[in-house]
């Protein structure tokens, strides 16, 4: 469905991605981990237009996204999540549903996608009115979630969803990860917490220096010594469990 | 009121602009400028009714605003990429301000330009009168802020433009494209202050700088209400329009012009980020 090859990306001069390779077949779960500074949230910005790559091709459905501005990739299907939620935060839980469906082309569509969203979020529904800001962590990120869910996208890409949140707001994100996945929607996540995205993805890519280091199944990354030992090992700050 | 309403009309509009496409637009005054010749075209060359050059006057600096960012602030924006403009908009906005005062000029001369009242009579208030133009002022820059702020409230091309204000990357991601909004912002102010220019036009005389001093006044003002905060421009603009009115009473006139920058300079010792403006923006 979406693929990176070869893809070389940064910022101004300086080269973070060095020949980055990634497949997000339709419907799976894919999880991007790796070392701080190994260009995971450079290799998803660039996927969404945020950064326009050196060198290389991002195509979805064999469609090219290089050169195409973030709007114009969400309006072919793609969500961005970014790592703080990008939330607007003076803006109500309602306001940020509103602009999320801003691309929807009638009030009909934009009403039934609100419906939905409504229905599998019910706490916004009661907090409509309420401004984003004054939401908990977990909501914040929650309503990220359900803001870009209003397209109904096919591909959602997913920065750090758990970071910087309390343990059980983390199951509550990732609970929601698993609903959307099995609602059909593939998801690219970029995440710190690798025992997280081990429990959810079909398949994981390790990234270090802007390369790829491991593309394997949970269970592979798993049952590799120098993987685990090298990028994530026991007794290292990511520690997955064997 | 009427000197608040005015100021209001220009610097929510320039606040406007500052929130969501992070440049001060120092050629502010000239849509002002632009708007008051507008309605003189309009009213004695063209002989058309008031309410027709009233809207003419701000259509017309309405379009003119729409080109500022296809023109000059989108090319340069480009150009930079990812790096700092630094003071670079200030300059291009000063640059733009001048050639938009020499083609004034050019055009219509240095001569001032007299515009005839839209409305005539006086309102009876006691022992005291209110011209019915100054009202007529007071009315209009009402509803059209009324509006403005109905339309940012409510309207989905007004919620686009706060996403933007608030967080454009995050906006992008909504669909949104930015270029719209910088475009549409640009246009709003300028017709803004275009229709502010048309109202005072018959109060003040036309002349190809008539603008610039209100610019410089709508700095301290859009300051004072905390950058880009339209509230408080809104509200810094009913006090400073209020103040000079009242000031005038105690002291010799040739302080008004003063007052904006004494209230500023007080309000930002006390608080430095304006009346409402938070700690820290982006």
């Amino acid at each position: 469905m979406l693929e990176v090859a070869g893809l070389r990306s940064g910022y101004g001069r300086l080269e973070i991605l060095r020949g980055a390779s990634l497949r997000l077949p339709a419907g799976s779960i894919v999880g991007l981990i790796g070392p701080n500074g190994a260009g995971k949230s450079t290799l998803l910005k660039t996927i969404f237009g945020y950064l326009r790559p050196f060198a290389g091709a991002i195509t979805l459905e064999g469609r090219s996204l290089v050169g195409l501005r973030p709007d114009q990739i969400m309006q072919l299907g793609v969500g961005f999540v970014a790592q703080a939620g990008g939330l607007f935060a003076d803006m109500t839980v309602h306001e940020n549903l509103l602009v999320g469906g801003y691309s929807l082309g009638s009030r009909g569509e934009l009403r039934a996608a609100l419906e939905d969203v409504y229905a599998r979020f019910p706490l916004f529904r009661e907090r409509r009115q309420q401004p984003a800001a004054s939401l908990s962590g977990g909501e914040q990120r929650a309503l990220a979630l359900a803001r870009a869910l209003v397209i109904r996208p096919r591909v959602l890409l997913l920065d750090e969803p758990s970071a910087a949140l309390a343990p059980r707001f983390i199951e509550e994100v990732y609970e929601t990860i698993r609903a959307l996945n099995r609602s059909g929607i593939a998801l690219l996540i970029v995440e710190q917490n690798v025992e997280m995205i081990l429990s959810v993805a079909h398949r994981v890519f390790v990234l270090d220096l802007g390369r790829n280091a491991f593309d394997g199944t949970p269970a592979e990354l798993r049952g590799s010594d120098r993987i685990r030992r090298l990028y994530l090992g026991e007794g290292s700050r990511a520690g997955i469990p064997a | 009121m009427v000197l608040g309403g005015l100021y209001a009309l220009f610097a929510v509009g320039l606040t406007l602009i500052f929130g969501v496409l992070d440049v001060i637009n120092v050629a502010h005054g000239e849509f002002f400028a632009v708007g008051g010749y507008l309605v003189f075209a309009a009213l004695v060359l063209l002989h058309l009714p008031p309410a027709a050059g009233v809207a003419v006057a701000g259509l017309g600096a309405f379009l003119l605003g729409l080109a500022v960012y296809p023109l000059l602030i989108g090319p340069l924006k480009r150009r930079l990429g990812r790096r700092p403009a630094g003071s670079l908009y200030l300059v291009l906005t000063l640059g733009l301000s001048t050639f938009l005062q020499s083609s004034l000029l050019a055009v219509a001369g240095g001569e001032y330009v007299r515009v005839p009242p839209l409305v005539s009579g006086i309102l009876e208030i006691g022992s005291t009168g209110v011209s019915h133009q100054r009202l007529l002022v007071v009315t209009v820059a009402a509803l059209l802020l009324a509006g403005l702020f109905a339309f940012l409230r409510w309207h989905r091309e007004g919620l686009a433009v706060r996403a933007v204000a608030q967080n454009p990357e995050a906006a992008q991601a909504m669909g949104i494209s930015l270029t719209r909004i910088f475009v549409l912002t640009l246009g709003l102010g300028a017709g803004l202050a275009g229709v502010g220019g048309a109202l005072m036009a018959p109060l003040f005389n036309v002349y190809p700088a008539v603008g610039f001093p209100l610019t410089i006044k709508a700095f301290a003002i859009t300051i004072l209400g905390g950058m880009g905060n339209l509230v408080g421009a809104l509200l810094a603009s009913l006090i400073i329009g209020v103040a000079e009115s009242l000031v005038v009473m105690a002291i010799p006139s040739q302080w008004q012009n003063g007052v904006a920058f004494v209230v500023m300079i007080i309000v930002l010792l006390l608080r430095p980020q304006g009346l409402l403006g938070r700690a820290t923006s982006r």
